[in-house]
């Protein structure tokens, strides 16, 4: 038995290290997932005020700030017992919807193309793990020239988020009782040219560069399998009830759609550097405590499980419960929902725009409460993102995120249960052990991002008086 | 083939003689050498990137947002004609196509090939504590972990210039927020100081990153201020450059006015914002309706939170 061990993955974002076992034909039979980074961001929120997470949250990753500041917004409006307007609710979609585009551009061109085709001979792009390419030339350099074409198109997609974000990464309008920004005409009709120009991007380059690259590679639909298990907080609401949605929330079960109960939510540690204590928790009174020298812990990451199980997060499982994809869970079929999921995302912002009344500013200050709780579930571009707070004496007195990637690539649970890419990477082959390139596929597919996956909360504290246990939407 | 003719093109304006012998002895060469004209090809393009100064960037207790942030970067010019044509990016953690071993053994010869000529970018704060277990950038070649304090220490040594990207590498940010739990230092506290640019904003604004690495390769050090940052973008408080200043008080958020009185952090931050604003122009917090948050400020996020003083 020999190991390969990959550390750092690169053209992913944070620090991940991946190492499995092959047998004597070179199949995996085991695989480990090692998140490594720990910053401690939900204990450095304690103590301050709750409305500065908004901002604070954001920070835990600058690839999907947004999906941090929408978790942290619902989070807080839900401990504040307040509903955003309808101007409000749509600026944050739209807001959002830029996000999602600008990170799914960013990952299949820049992140996980470079698995498929030959780059250009020159840095960052050489060395490389070349050794599997199998486009014509004439197809290579296309999507070559569309790496550089989505350059631009994913910072475009900043630029129009920015248009109401303020900036981009790291948004500052969006705060508990609505948004800063006052839409005009004139910004309006800027956010539609943007939008126009990157949903010609999308049709015209990126789901075809994605459908030849799944065409050519077509055996990756049935490598890096899922466990059949998918997940959805839901996102993008579309009325203020939070109860109609452009994706729904909901639990995929091996072909069978459920609704999702929030309440089975539980991390894992024993496999963690943290304090076995913490382990078999809920968010709302989940407790941390790192021990980096923990024997038999290898990640940073904790164990997300649902009803004990491991559950596959993103736009695959977004598209599947809500039935705008049904072919399979596999490497090439998280890369084509990624590319629909785009689209559907960018039409319906073509939508949100003109429900948007120019000159109208929608918010409401808010008086911080002296003591609550609030979750805010939502949803990044690689997955289903969280958020749970507790208020004590009008500050946080508790933090707790999970985030997709601390699913996906979560390293064992209690059980021995592996984490979602653990178990995608068992029964794969790898052709050249120098080169495993098979294996970068495999967890590019899943865009991780593991600087999201940083974890943190209180230990000393739990706060389970007052917890309100369905989300505000 | 438009891409690689238009970097060859690029590169060839700034060649020097003895690449040029070199490639004239090449092809004259190249048939007792058994090179064909794709070998050639290589060669020349070989060469071209070596005389590119080269980049290393490390990313410690960060989030990537300071790399998201160069990718949107317009003035004084975009993210590919920099990767293309102005330097030569021997690794990023985001960007490089190759991974693990590979990834590390090209860190390890760059650090000793280019010993004093390189320039290492580093984006997020420093662990300290747990023997800076807290954060590991790879596992380098011998085996063992590479962690983010030993990488900078290890790097920084043999780099010409440290580019403190962003509020994390320069102050510590919000890694280094009370009360701290992983013992973040940034660089200034482990690095050399005459060698490191401050660039502070959360994240680095990208003009001012790109701006100081062209400066660096083209003339050297930027003129700094006592905090290690260039003059150029932090020598006045945004305050004093905001088009807001002197207009009445906003007296609460989403209107329009100064907003002094929300807790903007205009008055307290250096940083050229009102006049560079955020991606390609389109917008800044300020004008947003939103006051400053000092993301740019050295205490960032203890000194300047709570953010909104209602």
């Amino acid at each position: 038995m020999a190991k390969i061990k990959i550390d750092p993955v690169t053209r992913i974002e944070g620090h991940l290290a991946i190492e499995v076992d092959i047998d004597s034909n070179n199949n995996v039979i085991y695989a480990h997932s090692t998140g490594n980074l720990f910053r401690g961001f939900e204990k450095i929120l304690i103590g301050r005020d709750p409305r500065d997470a908004v901002h604070l949250t954001q920070r835990i990753c600058g690839v999907c700030p947004v999906s941090h500041c929408m978790a942290s917004v619902n989070a807080l409006e839900n401990a504040f017992g307040y509903t955003p307007s309808d101007q409000a609710r749509i600026i944050r979609n739209l807001i959002l919807g830029s996000n999602f585009i600008a990170s799914h551009i960013l990952h299949f061109y820049h992140l996980a193309a470079l698995d498929y085709i030959q780059g250009p001979e020159m840095e960052p792009w050489t060395p490389h793990y070349n050794t599997d390419c199998r486009l014509t030339s004439s197809q290579n350099q296309a999507i070559i020239d569309n790496y550089v074409a989505a350059l631009e198109a994913r910072r475009k997609a900043h630029e129009m988020a920015a248009i109401f974000a303020g900036k981009m990464p790291h948004v500052t309008t969006v705060l508990p009782g609505g948004v800063s920004v006052t839409p005009t005409s004139e910004s309006i009709s800027k956010f539609n040219m943007y939008l126009d120009w990157i949903i010609d991007f999308i049709n015209n380059k990126y789901i075809p560069d994605v459908n030849t690259i799944a065409d050519a590679y077509s055996d990756y639909f049935s490598i890096g399998v899922g466990n059949g298990n998918l997940l959805a907080y839901g996102v993008f609401d579309l009325d203020n009830t939070g109860n109609y949605k452009l994706f729904r929330r909901g639990v995929y079960t091996n072909g069978t759609i459920s609704e999702l109960d929030e309440s089975l939510i539980k991390e894992y540690v024993m496999y963690s550097w943290y304090d076995n204590s913490d382990t078999n928790k809920h968010p709302s009174n989940g407790s941390t405590t790192p021990t980096p020298d923990k024997s038999g812990a290898y990640s940073w990451l904790k164990a997300p499980r649902y009803n004990g199980e491991p559950f596959e997060l993103g736009p695959l499982a977004r598209m599947t419960i809500n039935g705008d994809y049904t072919n399979g869970i596999s490497v090439m079929d998280r890369h084509l929902a990624r590319a629909q999921e785009a689209r559907k995302i960018a039409y319906a912002m073509k939508d949100w725009l003109l429900q948007l009344e120019p000159e109208v500013t929608s918010y409401d200050e808010l008086t911080v409460p002296n003591s609550r709780v609030g979750v805010g579930l939502t949803e990044a571009p690689r997955g289903a993102v969280g958020h749970w707070i507790a208020i004590s004496d009008s500050k946080i007195s508790h933090y707790q995120v999970i985030t997709p990637t601390c699913w996906n690539a979560s390293p064992r649970d209690d059980n021995g249960n592996p984490g979602p890419i653990e178990g995608a990477l068992v029964g794969t082959n790898v052709a050249n052990v120098e080169k495993p390139i098979e294996i970068l596929r495999i967890v590019h597919s899943y865009d991780p991002c593991t600087g999201c996956s940083v974890h943190v909360s209180r230990a000393d504290r739990e706060v389970i008086s007052e917890f309100i246990v369905n989300p505000v939407r | 083939m438009e891409f690689k003719e238009k970097s060859l093109k690029r590169r060839n304006g700034s060649m020097r003689i003895t690449r040029r012998e070199f490639l004239k002895w090449a092809a004259t060469s190249a048939a007792a050498l058994g090179l064909s004209q794709l070998d050639l090809l290589r060669l020349e393009k070989v060469l071209a990137d070596s005389s590119a100064p080269p980049v290393i960037w490390i990313q410690g207790a960060s989030c990537s947002g300071c790399a998201i942030s160069l990718l949107n970067v317009t003035d004084p010019t975009t993210v590919d004609d920099v990767l293309l044509n102005h330097i030569s990016l021997k690794y990023h953690p985001n960007l490089s196509a190759v991974a693990g071993h590979m990834a590390m053994e090209k860190i390890e010869y760059e650090m000793i090939d280019k010993m004093g000529q390189f320039i290492l970018v580093v984006e997020g704060s420093v662990p300290t504590s747990a023997n800076g277990k807290y954060c590991i950038v790879g596992e380098k070649t011998d085996g063992t972990p590479w962690t983010m304090y030993q990488a900078v220490q290890d790097l920084a040594a043999k780099a010409k210039y440290v580019i403190a990207a962003g509020t994390c590498a320069a102050f510590g940010g919000i890694p280094g927020g009370n009360p701290n739990p992983t013992s973040v230092v940034h660089l200034d506290e482990i690095v050399e100081k005459n060698k490191v640019v401050n660039l502070p904003a959360c994240p680095v604004h990208p003009t001012h990153l790109v701006k100081v690495i062209l400066e660096l390769i083209s003339t050297g050090m930027p003129a700094l201020d006592g905090e290690g940052r260039p003059k150029a973008f932090f020598s006045r408080k945004l305050h004093s450059n905001c088009p807001r200043r002197g207009t009445s008080r906003a007296k609460k958020i989403g209107e329009f006015g100064c907003m002094n009185g929300l807790g903007c952090n205009g008055p307290n931050t250096y940083i050229d914002c009102p006049l560079v604003k955020w991606n390609n122009g389109v917008n800044w917090c300020i004008g947003s309706n939103h006051p400053c948050i000092g993301c740019a400020y050295p205490g960032f996020p203890d000194a300047v939170s709570p953010f909104y003083k209602f």
